[in-house]
């Protein structure tokens, strides 16, 4: 009875929400995030040009690294595009990515663990071995080769990161299902006539939604940061604006030494998103785990 | 002991499965590749009997399997063939190249582990104290902040802007050369301090947290009291108190140089640093595919080794564990 399940859900995440903002920092976070997701919504009405729009001057020459005017607002780059507006669209693709990537991996590590912890014996075993593959891979290395022998598209690196982020989930989920299928609820459920199925995501999965939406942040951030590495060596989807390809692109033709106001946005709105969601998490595990409470 | 011995078998079985998993996995994605190794290599004035040749030389036209069998003894013995355009076996250039990585990560993970043990332990002494705040909050946003912007922003100001630092590689062009000659060198210090540092604010973290936690655990312990009783001094009671904290961190040093690789290969991007992250991908821009190959497995096999490593070491260390 799904319409019996989804306030349970509901009200978990707004309880979630209130314990964020009554830490400062929390707030701060959430408010910046809030901001992101404006600027990604409103990037078409708001940036002044398109992503690969070049800009040209008087007899159609192009303006190349052009710093901040009043007609480029953050300069241009070394082929006359608008850092401003590459900034701007390059925020849907980071939000995106994030998003995706960690409401997969989740999916994945919640829905493993469930079964991991719950059934034990053989599937355990399978299941278990199959995170242990999935940690003996170094994700960077291991992304790059497949993008370059696959075709580089940002599909393919959402679902290589979602390759590397549900093992951690999976493994905190089982040992929380470990426990909790052994407290008297449980027994009662079973006693009461339950099958597997309805006592693992009607009794057990509601209690390890909280740390499924932990994982969730701490995945946006992940996933944001994995995307932007992986675009940064040379490895992103070269047909889509992130700002990954904006910094590669900026670290290719030198623009450390030359044009600073290519470097710095893409590099800070990156920093400031992943540090936004970084103190969201902070507030949320504050409630989750009291020990981590200064007195 | 015997519950010990069937242990150290038991994660030995794990590690062999967990190699023969990965190296499939390279096996599977390497057949991939579009036509195969000498449409890369072999050039068009080839007539079409020297390239069936090299086919039977490289063995491509066997079945899979034996290739396939021959790929997994020859990785498992380090043979991996030799470079498409470097003229030396690939197994030369990754024993180089893991030793420059090397120079980088050992001393960059000395001073976290060293500093951050120092750190984390006063942290978790003075519990609720604005110290400890303050550490804690400061190691948890160097580490979440993406490290190859702070590197990209560390080369831009003491680099180019200010010139007090060079812009990159391990050492400058004529440098020292030779491991001991290097190391002792200033050239290679002053090449290592903006990458060296930057590894050390993110590595620093775990040390600091872990040392704090476990501190709080032992603060509480009886013998304290005891050589509190004796009348030792505060100070003396804190290096008594860290001795016993520091098991946790045995077992996660091995996992952190194990991660280590990640965030190693943008950083040698941006420093220009010669390591095995650079030369992997280097090899993957030219199409170099057994140096791509090798680069992938060692970083897998020294991850995976140092996890192991890591299993054993702590049973090893704290004589409380048992392995019923």
């Amino acid at each position: 009875m799904p319409g019996r399940r989804l306030p349970v859900a509901m009200r978990r995440s707004l309880e979630g929400l209130r314990v964020i903002l009554k830490y400062p920092s929390g707030t701060v976070g959430l408010i910046v995030m809030v901001l992101f997701v404006l600027l990604a919504l409103l990037a078409p009405v708001i940036a002044p040009y398109g992503p690969f729009e070049v800009a040209y001057g008087v007899e159609r020459s192009v303006i190349r690294l052009a710093p901040p005017t009043a007609r480029n607002w953050l300069g241009t780059t070394n082929q006359g595009m608008d850092v401003l507006s590459q900034l701007l669209w390059g925020s849907r693709v980071a939000l995106v990515v994030g998003l995706l990537s960690a409401l997969g991996s989740v999916l994945l590590g919640t829905l493993v663990g469930l079964c991991s912890g719950y059934f034990g014996g053989w599937v355990d075993e399978v299941l278990m071995r199959l995170t242990d593959v999935a940690f003996g891979i170094p994700f960077l290395p291991f992304a790059m080769v497949v993008v370059s022998i696959a075709k580089p598209g940002l599909a393919l690196v959402i679902v290589l990161v979602i390759f590397f982020l549900w093992r951690t989930t999976a493994r905190v989920i089982r040992s929380q299902v470990l426990s909790l299928k052994t407290r008297p609820f449980v027994w009662a459920a079973r006693a009461a006539g339950a099958g597997h199925g309805k006592i693992l995501f009607r009794h057990i999965a509601p209690n390890v939604l909280p740390i499924s939406f932990l994982y969730i942040a701490i995945g946006v951030q992940t996933g944001v940061m994995l995307e932007a590495a992986l675009s940064f060596l040379g490895f992103g989807d070269p047909q889509v604006l992130s700002w990954g390809i904006m910094l590669n692109a900026a670290f290719q033709a030198g623009a450390m030494r030359t044009a600073w106001w290519w470097v710095l946005p893409p590099g800070l709105a990156l920093s400031a998103l992943v540090i936004s969601v970084f103190m969201i998490t902070r507030a949320y595990e504050e409630m989750l785990n009291p020990r981590l409470r200064a007195i | 002991m015997t519950g010990f011995r069937r242990y150290v078998g038991r994660r030995l079985v794990l590690l062999a499965f967990v190699v023969w998993c990965v190296l499939t996995i390279m096996f599977g994605l390497f057949q991939l590749l579009p036509g195969d190794p000498t449409a890369i290599f072999v050039d068009s004035n080839f007539s079409v009997e020297m390239i069936e040749r090299q086919r039977q030389l490289w063995g491509l036209s066997d079945p899979v399997w034996v290739q396939y069998l021959r790929y997994v003894r020859n990785m498992l013995l380090l043979d991996f063939g030799s470079s498409f355009f470097q003229i030396a076996p690939v197994s030369h250039i990754m024993a180089e190249k893991v030793k420059n990585t090397c120079l980088m990560i050992v001393p960059a993970l000395i001073v976290s582990v060293v500093l951050g043990t120092a750190i984390g332990a006063v942290a978790g002494w003075r519990r609720g104290g604005r110290f400890e705040q303050a550490t804690v909050g400061t190691a948890l946003f160097l580490h979440s902040a993406p490290s190859f912007f702070v590197g990209i922003m560390a080369l831009m100001v003491f680099s180019y802007r200010l010139g007090w630092l060079p812009p990159g590689g391990m050492v400058s062009l004529g440098g020292p050369d030779g491991l001991w000659d290097m190391v002792s060198s200033r050239d290679y210090w002053v090449h290592l301090l903006l990458p060296g540092l930057i590894l050390v604010s993110r590595e620093i973290t775990g040390p600091i947290l872990l040392l704090r936690s476990s501190m709080l655990e032992v603060k509480g312990s009886d013998f304290l009291d005891i050589l509190r009783a004796k009348g030792l001094r505060e100070r003396r009671i804190v290096m008594h108190a860290t001795r016993n904290a520091l098991l946790p961190l045995v077992t996660y040093i091995a996992v952190m140089t194990g991660l280590l690789f990640q965030g190693q290969v943008l950083l040698e991007i941006i420093f220009a640093w010669p390591g095995i992250g650079r030369e992997l991908v280097q090899a993957l821009n030219d199409l170099d595919y057994p140096v791509a190959q090798a680069a992938l497995f060692v970083m897998a096999l020294v991850t995976l080794t140092l996890n192991f490593a890591a299993d054993l070491l702590y049973g090893v260390i704290d004589p409380r564990v048992t392995y019923e």
